[in-house]
């Protein structure tokens, strides 16, 4: 009786105490409060209305296997029902790892490839064969498969002028000081005044059920 | 024969109680409540929840041992089971029964860890900012975690076959005042 008593005692300071450290990790750091004060963004690599009510914003990591999972489980029908409609302004936000030894080339190329108007492409190709150029380091190949040969001249020039280097790692910077981006797919979402990072895989069902209700002002 | 309140098993046992226990506690709730942890308003806190557990499901498909339901009822079920079973070898009740269980669930995950690691499978990346790769160390923990686990089920069940030292029989018990 008195060990099960005591038993008792420490789990329910376990429990406080997880209770406690849940809720502070809760709390968000100093949020934007429109898509107009969401710092840097690359109009390049954001698609849909600057005046969307709500706006989201993606740091990925092209050779992450759950960026690809979140990637091919909610972009088309995200963009489909509420990019293209006005509903979500969505920024994509280069957030490569160190542990990822191709990742920063990949982000290099599909930042180049943005600023001729050839992001999505390149977007879906790399996310799509992803286990390919991982394995091989081909992300030139990988990327000339959906770009035409003059297209491909202009990105190979822009990466190796590092002109795009700039915006990696002002992404990364935005991810590290502003929202303490530590793993990849990190989505923050803007809405109603507030902010709300998310770190991690989601279903679409569950996210199109939040956006809903965000979209609801719920 | 009766037992003695100090002996090796019953050391083994609360031993086994307070590591495990509240490692098992921390395990479940770290599963499904981070890192995403929006308590308020409802909503929010169903997406936390519905996130937290889709990565956990993210991480378990990574061993490739299950099938796309197994992975989803082992996601859906483990965090909230190690909440619940940690909170009972804590406490101590039914050790027999609760501390079984839970050491099945510590061979299991030694097993699967260990052969994760002989495969040299990039387990658990998760792609944290920092690298967690499954490596020796990990492996040593969970087999020693493990070996805790079923020597304190087993001494619960030998433990329990005998009389609690603190309640005697009254043979025992008036044995000292005959003398």
């Amino acid at each position: 009786m008195i060990s099960g008593f005591g038993g008792l005692v420490v789990a329910a300071l376990f429990a406080a105490f997880g209770l406690v450290s849940g809720l502070s990790l809760s709390a968000s750091p100093a949020p934007p409060q429109t898509s107009a004060s969401v710092a840097d963004i690359d109009p390049h690599e954001a698609l849909g209305s600057k005046t969307a009510p709500v706006v989201i914003e993606v740091f990925s990591d092209f050779q992450c296997p759950a960026c690809k999972s979140l990637y091919d489980a909610t972009n088309r029908q995200l963009m489909d029902n509420y990019v293209n409609t006005g509903k979500v302004y969505l920024i994509h936000r280069d957030f490569p790892l160190p542990m990822h030894a191709h990742s920063k080339v990949a982000a290099q190329y599909s930042r180049a490839a943005a600023q001729i108007g050839k992001f999505e492409a390149v977007e879906e190709v790399l996310f799509q064969n992803q286990d390919k150029w991982e394995a091989s380091g081909d992300v030139d190949g990988t990327v000339a498969k959906v770009l035409s040969p003059a297209e491909m001249t202009k990105v190979r020039a822009l990466v190796k002028s590092g002109a795009v280097d700039a915006g990696i790692t002002k992404d990364q910077a935005i991810g590290n000081n502003t929202y303490r981006v530590n793993q990849t797919p990190t989505t923050v979402f803007h809405a109603n005044g507030q902010t709300f990072p998310y770190a991690g895989v989601m279903s679409w069902d569950i996210l199109k059920q939040f956006l809903d209700q965000l979209l609801g002002g719920k | 024969m009766q037992s003695s309140p100090l002996n090796f098993r019953r050391a083994v046992m609360w031993l086994g109680r307070l590591i495990l226990g509240p490692v098992f506690i921390y395990a479940g709730y770290s599963k499904a409540f981070l890192p995403n942890s929006h308590f308020w308003p409802w909503f929010f806190f169903k997406f936390s929840l519905s996130t937290n557990i889709a990565n956990f499901a993210f991480q378990v498909e990574a061993f490739k041992l299950l099938s796309p339901g197994g992975v989803q009822f082992v996601a859906h079920t483990l965090p909230f089971t190690e909440i619940i079973l940690g909170f009972l070898v804590l406490i101590g009740w039914r050790l027999p029964i609760f501390g079984t269980m839970l050491a099945a669930i510590m061979v299991g995950f030694s097993v699967v860890v260990t052969r994760a690691y002989l495969l040299h499978m990039n387990i658990n990346c998760g792609c944290f900012a920092t690298p967690q790769p499954i490596d020796m160390q990990k492996v040593l923990e969970d087999a020693g975690m493990a070996l805790l686990a079923v020597s304190m089920a087993a001494f619960a069940i030998i433990e329990a076959r005998r009389p609690h030292p603190w309640t005697a029989t009254e043979a025992s018990a008036s044995a000292p005042a005959q003398r």
